[in-house]
């Protein structure tokens, strides 16, 4: 197993940086999304990774070893492509025994090789078919035995699933997370699909032009967000715009908003009369008839502008007294009728302050 | 009585205007015929009438006197398949065509693949280079190599001043000056259709082999070059027929010592006068040619299975 490291990787095109200046150290064995919306540079990050581009600051490390200048079929990566790049003039087989020739290995060890992967994605009997023969699920499970059967140092995997319908991408990600867990290898998965982040990853990287806005597992990201950026990147959030009024002891903030003081907690050290932002996950607002009389629960008052049922639960959309909108998500059964005044309550421990 | 022709002409317009309706409803069925229509017209006229008069004309007699004799035979095809030193020109003629071809592909295909795959901003440029023989008349392309290639051209003036090759070398009125001259007008026919075989191939194909370990080399051979293939075939099938086919680079860069089917059966037409035979040797190279490539498709299309 391989432990990978980027250090400082900086790549321009033309006058646009496309990473910048990133740094990030993932663990043997580790599974780790790059998350973002398109041009963020989580794909120039991967192809930096294999090898396709050449960074222009920064380097990449295998195990402390620096493969920077390494061609990429010298780096024994294990690529898989978002339209799976498999050989069209080859079939299942021959695409499987493509690295392993390259790399010299004898003929017996071949066969071995390959029956094995073909039983791992459960493949047995369609190893003489083309490509275009296969469905968009097969065709994407032999690009993933291409890239393993290899034994490659790391796994790259670039958009694997967005070529998918729903339903097969939903099974594909537990397919991909299970076979990883099993191989034990070093993963980087890079996608824009926030749920798919969270299902499959050990860690999730969330990018912004460039750079690296935050670093963490799946609950970390959705419960605490660094900024507005990350928050409505990862889920739907309300946003809350206000000023620190006071500090308890037992870390909470009390923010001086439009709305009311609310109560919260925070990551940051903010000082009396800073600026800041609160975001409330919407399921983390119940909808009720009464202010809560606990002094660590919020309460906002306003009026149900929309409700719709979402199968799994009820959206609202709740107007307040300063016209801003409020989203809700409840219990599918909940019984508030459009127009009815309600209190938004949430604790204070599901509001969170981030950066502005 | 002057009644009567007002009664005839009645129903001949009513006729008339029947058929005007008929014609009118078939064209309107027909449109699209009637686009290919003058198409059809000038090919018929300027391209099957000429091959059908030819055709015939192989099989007729023979004559000293005229154009040929009344009668039809098959001497001529006889006459042309039994003599030796016909068949010999013609295997020349089709040897000379592969090894244009094969030196085409080769000299052609990195061409393209560069091409193909350059994100330069002299692409347009490269492309006019890759065009340029074609924007030279033949006859001014030939008088350029002339000057290279003669016997006291530029070429062999330099390496006789260098004192390399005191006696000179022997660059034209050759097969070889006459390939030089052929490879150089064929070259964009080859280009052109691996060009673009090679642009409609994935690069993440490539991406895919070298993440699995194959060099650029391998990458090119093992990938990009299967793939390619229809773009070859069509490109060589277009470089051997012109080949083999040619007359005036063959005449001018040759001079007629090199003896080629083409420029045969011209001195047969022209010259010796003898329509019959050489018509019978043109379909001969012909139907020789059609041989060729018939093969040629199977083998690249066994090839090909996966590609397309």
């Amino acid at each position: 197993m391989t432990r990978l490291t980027i250090d400082g990787l900086t790549k321009r095109f033309g006058e646009v940086t496309a990473v910048d200046d990133l740094s990030l150290e993932i663990a043997e064995g580790e599974l780790v999304s790059l998350l973002g919306p398109s041009g963020c540079g989580k794909t120039t990050t991967l192809r930096s990774i294999a090898g396709f581009v050449q960074p222009d600051a920064g380097a990449i490390l295998f195990d402390g070893a620096d493969i920077t200048a390494l061609a990429p079929e010298r780096r024994n990566i294990g690529m898989v492509f978002q339209n799976y790049a498999l050989f069209p003039h080859m079939t299942v087989r021959e695409n499987l025994r493509f690295g392993l020739e390259m790399r010299r290995i004898g003929r017996q060890e071949i066969t071995n090789r390959i029956d094995n992967v073909l039983d791992i994605i459960q493949l047995t009997g369609l190893e003489d078919r083309y490509p275009r023969q296969l469905s968009g699920g097969q065709q994407q499970r032999v690009a993933l035995a291409r890239a393993l059967v290899i034994e490659p140092r790391v796994l790259l995997l670039d958009e694997p699933l967005a070529n998918l319908d729903a339903k097969l991408r939903e099974e594909m990600r537990f397919f991909i997370r299970s076979l990883q867990k099993r191989v034990g290898i070093t993963t980087v998965y890079v996608t824009h699909d926030q749920s798919e982040a969270m299902v499959i990853s050990d860690r999730i990287v969330v990018m912004f032009d460039g750079r690296i806005r935050q670093v963490g597992d799946a609950t970390q990201i959705y419960s605490h967000p660094v900024d507005r950026e990350v928050a409505d990147f990862i889920g739907l959030s309300n946003c809350i715009d206000g000023r620190v009024k006071s500090q308890t002891d037992d870390g909470r903030y009390t923010v001086e908003t439009p709305l009311g003081d609310i109560r919260c907690r925070s990551a940051l050290t903010l000082p009396v009369g800073a600026s800041a932002t609160i975001v409330v996950r919407p399921e983390s607002i119940r909808l009720e008839r009464n202010q809560s009389g606990d002094g660590n629960v919020n309460s906002i008052l306003g009026t149900v502008l929309d409700r719709f049922f979402l199968g799994n639960m009820a959206g609202y959309r709740v107007v307040c007294t300063d016209d801003r909108v409020i989203q809700v998500r409840e219990e599918p059964w909940h019984a508030s009728a459009v127009g009815d005044e309600v209190w938004c309550v949430f604790a204070s421990d599901l509001a969170w302050i981030i950066r502005q | 009585m002057t009644v009567e022709p007002e009664r005839l002409r009645l129903p001949r317009a009513l006729v008339a205007r029947e058929i005007g309706h008929r014609v009118i409803a078939w064209l309107r069925a027909n449109s699209a015929l009637l686009l290919i229509l003058p198409t059809l017209v000038f090919l018929g006229c300027f391209l099957v009438a000429p091959y059908v008069s030819m055709l015939v004309m192989s099989f007729r007699n023979p004559s000293t006197t005229s154009v040929f004799a009344p009668g039809y035979t098959f001497a001529n095809y006889g006459r042309a398949l039994s003599d030796p030193y016909y068949l010999e020109v013609l295997a020349e003629t089709i040897a000379f065509g592969l090894v244009t071809t094969a030196v085409c592909a080769i000299i052609g295909y990195p061409v393209a693949y560069h091409l193909a795959r350059t994100q330069s901003r002299l692409k347009g440029f490269l492309y006019v280079c890759v065009l340029s023989p074609l924007l030279v008349g033949v006859v001014v392309r030939c008088y350029g190599w002339i000057i290279l290639l003669a016997n006291n051209g530029l070429i062999n003036n330099a390496v006789k001043k260098l004192g390399l090759f005191p006696g000179g070398l022997k660059l034209m009125y050759n097969a070889f000056g006459v390939g030089v001259g052929l490879v150089h007008v064929f070259l964009p026919f080859m280009i052109l259709p691996i060009l673009s075989a090679i642009q409609s191939i994935d690069p993440a194909l490539e991406e895919a082999a070298q993440s699995l370990g194959a060099s650029r080399t391998r990458t090119v051979l093992r990938v990009v070059m299967p793939l390619s293939l229809p773009g070859i075939q069509a490109g060589a099938i277009l470089v051997f027929v012109l080949t083999i086919s040619a007359y005036v680079i063959p005449v001018l860069l040759g001079a007629l010592k090199v003896k080629i089917m083409p420029t045969l059966v011209v001195q047969l037409l022209i010259d010796a006068f003898l329509w019959p035979f050489g018509a019978a040797l043109a379909f001969i190279l012909a139907a020789s040619g059609a041989v060729v490539v018939y093969i040629f498709i199977r083998v690249t299309g066994h090839l090909m299975k996966g590609v397309v």
